[in-house]
């Protein structure tokens, strides 16, 4: 399973090994600050709004139709912007860096 | 999943597909209603085209009889509205805490518990109002039999169906300012005491802006927590397939909830006032003449959301806005999810739950009448 860092907006590194299931799932059971994902997954809150980094941004993939009309109106949202509830972790995406973008 | 045909769901369906937009009225008031998905949340967003720099004004139909002050932070646009936010967003994060969802779970069940034990149970009165109001003495950290008073504030703390709004208005402002004269002379941990601590733009707030906060928290989550809870035990009393789904699927709860609120929509419309004189998908709005964000009929837009009168309770994505959209999008959204989700883990196991009598709450409005939540639904809790 992979590993994924994520980096706060503070600057804080987040590194979890053997991280399954979404990237949201796994940020809300470590915690991490910025990553709220109050409606569970569904494409409707924007609240677990990551930034992929360049190196990463084409094995992680293009937003998907929703998601990009969700992130089409959300503030500081841009290319590289992903909601980390349709981000789905597979061994390829082992190494993955994401910054969470400020609430 | 099959949903019995209700002829006041949906009554913007011609009007969005036309149009994206109707001219109305509502409470007497001239109004056009955005109605799209998008539309919606790009209006939400446009606030110089379409304000909430407007007090009493934002709610539909709007409260200038009702209350005396400027709700916050709703009332407000960027950049001030994220300064307002900021003072009081610290108790409506308290329920993405472990304890917290442990404690309204715990008094979910016990709730639930005790109506096994009755041979009926109505819903509004007995359940979902002592719920709302027990659980928002969590959220604002005060002592839980607060929550008695509340109850005697009916479904809604400024509107009874009769012309005495006023009358609750006043009520509400004096038993506000009672706390917050107490938590001066007393201060705690609670919300109160916090709003007397905070400042705004380095100054402390004045007491129309505690007011103005403490008022929103008491109205904004009222009746609209109550339509959910009513609404979903409503569902799940005409859809037993539901009750096993989630019993047999956990997980399934998180899905179910989203897409009950979407259905459910809690808030038809919210308003926004137009500075200046502006075209709104074709209906013409006057200067300082008002919009509705039509949250119901954008969650019902069947270019976004496959069959929207289906309720699939594993619907994903769903991009529902029943919580708003945008920086302004509901406080409350946290703790009302906890609740709704809580409320299905709950009641997914019991064997069935079983509808005696109901009467719908209906909006009439001049051109459409809208479903929303019950005055009364009694039912029976079989174990």
């Amino acid at each position: 399973m992979p590993k994924v860092t994520f980096i706060t907006p503070d600057g804080e590194k987040t590194t979890i090994d053997n991280a399954d299931g979404t990237l949201m799932e796994v940020a809300t059971d470590y915690g991490i600050t910025g990553i709220d994902a109050i409606c569970g997954g569904v494409c409707s809150c924007a609240t677990c709004h990551v930034r992929v980094t360049d190196e990463w941004k084409e094995k992680v993939g293009p937003q998907n139709d929703t998601e990009k009309d969700i992130l089409d109106l959300e503030d500081g949202a841009d290319d590289n912007s992903r909601l980390s509830c349709q981000i789905e972790l597979t061994d390829e995406l082992d190494g993955l860096v994401v910054e969470v973008v400020e609430l | 999943m099959e949903t019995p045909s209700c002829p006041y769901h949906d009554p913007f369906k011609k009007a969005r597909q036309e149009n994206g937009a109707m001219e109305t009225e509502v409470a007497g008031e001239k109004l056009a209603l955005i109605l799209g998905h998008k539309g919606v949340r790009t209006a939400a967003r446009d606030h110089e085209t379409f304000s909430s720099d407007a007090p009493f004004r934002v709610p539909i139909p709007s409260e200038e009889d009702a209350r005396s002050v400027r709700q916050l932070p709703i009332e407000t646009n960027p950049p001030e509205h994220k300064e307002y936010r900021a003072i009081v967003e610290p108790f409506f994060r308290r329920p993405l805490q472990k304890e917290y969802i442990a404690r309204i779970e715990a008094l979910i069940d016990e709730l639930v518990d005790q109506g096994v034990q009755q041979e009926s149970v109505e819903i509004v009165s007995e359940f979902a109002l002592p719920l709302q109001s027990r659980a928002l003495t969590y959220l604002l950290d005060v002592p839980e039999n607060e929550a008695d008073i509340w109850v005697g504030w009916g479904v809604h703390v400024f509107r009874d169906g009769n012309s005495n709004d006023s009358q609750k208005g006043k009520a509400l402002d004096n038993y506000l300012h009672e706390q917050l004269d107490q938590a001066e002379q007393n201060p705690g941990d609670d919300f109160f005491s916090a709003l007397t601590k905070a400042e705004y733009q380095g100054q402390p707030l004045t007491r129309d802006q505690m007011l103005g906060f403490a008022n929103l928290t008491f109205a904004g989550g009222r009746d609209t927590v109550i339509h959910s809870i009513s609404s979903t035990i409503a569902y799940l009393s005409e859809h037993p397939e539901a009750l096993v789904a989630l019993r047999e699927n956990p997980k399934l709860v998180i899905t179910a909830t989203e897409e009950l609120m979407r259905y459910i929509s809690p808030i038809t419309q919210i308003g926004r006032v137009c500075p200046v004189a502006t075209d709104v998908h074709g209906v013409q709005v006057e200067a300082d003449s008002r919009v509705a964000l039509n949250w119901a009929s954008a969650n019902f837009d069947e270019t976004v959301f496959d069959s929207p009168e289906e309720v699939r309770l594993d619907r994903k994505p769903n991009p529902h806005i029943a919580f708003g959209n945008g920086t302004h999008n509901c406080l409350g959204a946290i703790h009302a999810r906890l609740i709704i989700r809580s409320l299905l883990k709950k009641l997914s196991k019991l064997k069935s739950i079983t509808q005696l009598s109901a009467e719908r709450s209906i909006e009439k409005e001049v051109d459409y009448e809208r479903a929303l939540g019950f005055k009364n639904l009694t039912v029976t809790l079989d174990q």
